[in-house]
């Protein structure tokens, strides 16, 4: 620590081109804790899915409507506990930016799938307000809506006859929690016959069906057992788990996480260039003063030491304020997509590779001011 | 110059060649040398007569090609480049003409340079900076950063550093060789006091005679060679 000045002394040597580099390597690490953040609550998102569900699709594509009549079908296959038709309802609040995650749901057929999800007083107040909203508590608190609200959504996708438009004013009347790995825990819910009735195209039809299964180490086999069920016919499926629809998803997602990690990649090695030339500038200038350092008595390792320890301190100074800048940004990112982002690894990979950039920068210098000769330097040569 | 006391320095057939290209330079040629503890030595001679080299083989920065160089009963010559670093710091003190101070450092933080390689306590490095900035007559200007002293400042705060671990020895370069008549006398009045008062050894190199009247002994030096020693001229 007694070494701490002389280090910190050598940083702001130049104060001007001390702030540049220190701002360049703010903003790599600020774009890395982003972005790996992102991806994390992405991974988490994945991880945190439940077993014993099953989610059946249209094979041709996952916008394709199934008939709702293949509900009672699915049913039939030996191990399905229960089956929830779904339309999605995604829509969006009073400003764009105000998503709403919603689906459209028989709230009977969604209380025997998931029992523990809402109250049977909330079943109730479902069946008499066909326009009814039972809000998830995470878009109720963040909108601030209580029961008795009037609330605008503004659907992505369906045309409510009525209005004419895509706005549907619906009625708060619940607000359901559950468990954390619960599906729909985030999801707020509306009356799928009243959707259904309203809507201008595609009633009958079900987005997806939701399956709870009893042993979830039967989830191929039955998944399999509900497409062979359809194969053939105009409305094929494909029924997987959530973990592995997430999975799917998560490999697009994944490509364009490489394709992210490329670009911090690239943002890393230009740095490699722009630190370690503004680094060995600096020793260059300082080579009499590191000399009159050995003069003193400061050994060969010594002096390697003290040039190492100002590209270590540059580094993870400037990482550390980097990265804290995104992570004050995390509890948003998290408000905003519900993603449990996982901030302590991000900022302990971080401030690692903050220490490796340092060592790769600053080992050139510091071999340079290591090797140099106390007479040659004190005489400008 | 011979004595019954056993000296301080002692430089033995001392040969220095230095490489430049393909070329060897003899700057120092069978060098002999004795300086006596508490002696103020002034090394003259023109340029190119090989002062500094002698000063830098006396100091440790540098090592000769032949010969012995003896201090304090220690050869120094056969130190490998960390002991050696570590002997500068035990027993050597170093003034130079441009003062060599740290920039960005404050006057006390350049003082306390040497000793942040001893074992002394955060308390006790701040008790020998203030004694050695006390009798350099520096005490308030111990904050101020060298570019804010004058350069008869900047020339006390470095001896300042040069005496702050108690060295047995002191090695100036010029010291005088970038100051006013006036600054330039109250800085050899400075090392004169130490080497007084404190006993201090005092090697100093110097073009200038007015400077080296300030020394109880001049060598002066030519071609690599001592071409006499006067008498004691202070």
């Amino acid at each position: 620590m007694k070494f701490a000045p002389l280090i910190w002394a050598g940083v702001w040597r130049k104060p001007g081109r001390a702030i540049l580099t220190l701002l360049s390597i703010v903003t790599a690490f600020l774009l890395f804790g982003l972005l790996q953040g992102f991806a994390s609550g992405l991974n988490q998102a994945g991880s945190q899915t439940r077993a014993d569900v099953l989610l059946t699709f249209a094979r041709v594509s996952q916008i394709e409507p199934l008939p709702v009549s293949q509900a009672a079908q699915i049913k039939s296959v030996p191990g399905v506990a229960a089956v929830t038709p779904v339309v999605l309802f995604t829509g969006t609040y009073r400003t764009p930016l105000q998503l709403v995650p919603a689906f459209a749901v028989d709230i009977d057929q969604l209380a025997a799938a998931d029992p523990d999800l809402i109250t049977p007083a909330q079943i109730q107040a479902m069946h008499a307000h066909r326009d009814g909203i039972l809000a998830s508590s995470l878009i109720a608190g963040r909108y601030g809506w209580k029961i008795g609200d009037s609330v605008p959504i503004r659907s992505f996708q369906w045309t409510n006859r009525v209005s004419g438009g895509s706005t549907w004013t619906l009625d708060v009347v619940g607000v359901h929690g559950g468990a954390q790995d619960d599906f729909f825990k985030n999801i707020t819910l509306v009356n799928y016959d009243f959707i259904d009735q309203a809507r201008t195209t595609s009633q009958g039809t079900a987005s997806l069906f939701v399956l709870r299964i009893a042993d979830p180490n039967r989830a191929s086999q039955i998944g399999g057992a509900v497409d062979r069920l359809f194969a053939n016919s105009p409305h094929e499926t494909k029924t997987a788990t959530q973990r592995q629809l997430a999975q799917d998803q998560l490999k697009q997602i994944g490509d364009i996480g490489l394709v992210v990690n490329e670009i911090v990649a690239a943002a890393f090695f230009a740095l490699l260039f722009s630190v370690g030339s503004v680094m060995m500038q600096s020793v260059r200038e300082r080579t009499p003063e590191l000399a009159v350092l050995k003069t003193l008595g400061f050994t060969d390792g010594g002096v390697m030491g003290l040039v190492l320890g100002e590209a270590i301190t540059l580094c993870l100074f400037a990482a550390a304020i980097g990265l804290g800048l995104a992570y004050v940004t995390f509890p948003g990112i998290r408000a905003l997509t519900g993603f449990g982002i996982r901030g302590g690894p991000v900022m302990g990979v971080g401030l690692l590779i903050a220490v490796g950039l340092a060592l790769i920068v600053g080992l050139p210098p510091a071999i340079r001011g290591m090797r140099l000769s106390i007479v040659e330097a004190l005489a400008g040569r | 110059m011979e004595s019954a006391v056993e000296p301080l320095v002692s430089v033995r057939r001392v040969i220095k060649r230095y490489k430049r290209g393909s070329e060897s330079i003899e700057v120092l040629h069978n060098l002999d040398l004795d300086v006596a503890a508490g002696e103020f030595l002034a090394l003259m001679g023109p340029s190119g007569s090989g002062k500094t080299t002698l000063l830098n083989l006396i100091g440790g920065l540098d090592r000769p090609t032949d010969g012995e160089v003896v201090v304090a009963g220690e050869h120094i010559d056969g130190l490998s480049g960390g002991e050696l670093a570590k002997w500068r710091s035990r027993h050597v003190g170093f003034v130079f003409q441009f003062y060599n101070l740290m920039p960005t450092l404050s006057a006390e933080r350049n003082v306390e340079l040497p000793l942040l390689l001893t074992h002394l306590s955060g308390a006790q490095r701040k008790a020998s900076v203030a004694a050695a900035l006390e009798l350099v007559g520096l005490s308030d200007r111990k904050k101020h950063k060298p570019g804010e002293l004058s350069g008869g400042q900047q020339q006390r705060v470095a001896i300042a550093r040069a005496i702050v671990t108690d060295p047995t020895l002191l090695v100036c370069d010029e010291p005088t060789g970038d100051l006013d008549r006036e600054t330039a006398e109250e800085i050899l009045g400075l090392l004169q006091l130490l080497n007084r008062e404190q006993g201090k050894t005092i090697i100093m190199v110097t073009h200038d005679p007015k400077a080296a009247e300030f020394a109880s002994r001049i060598v002066h030096l030519d071609k690599g060679a001592l071409v006499d020693e006067p008498a004691a001229a202070a």
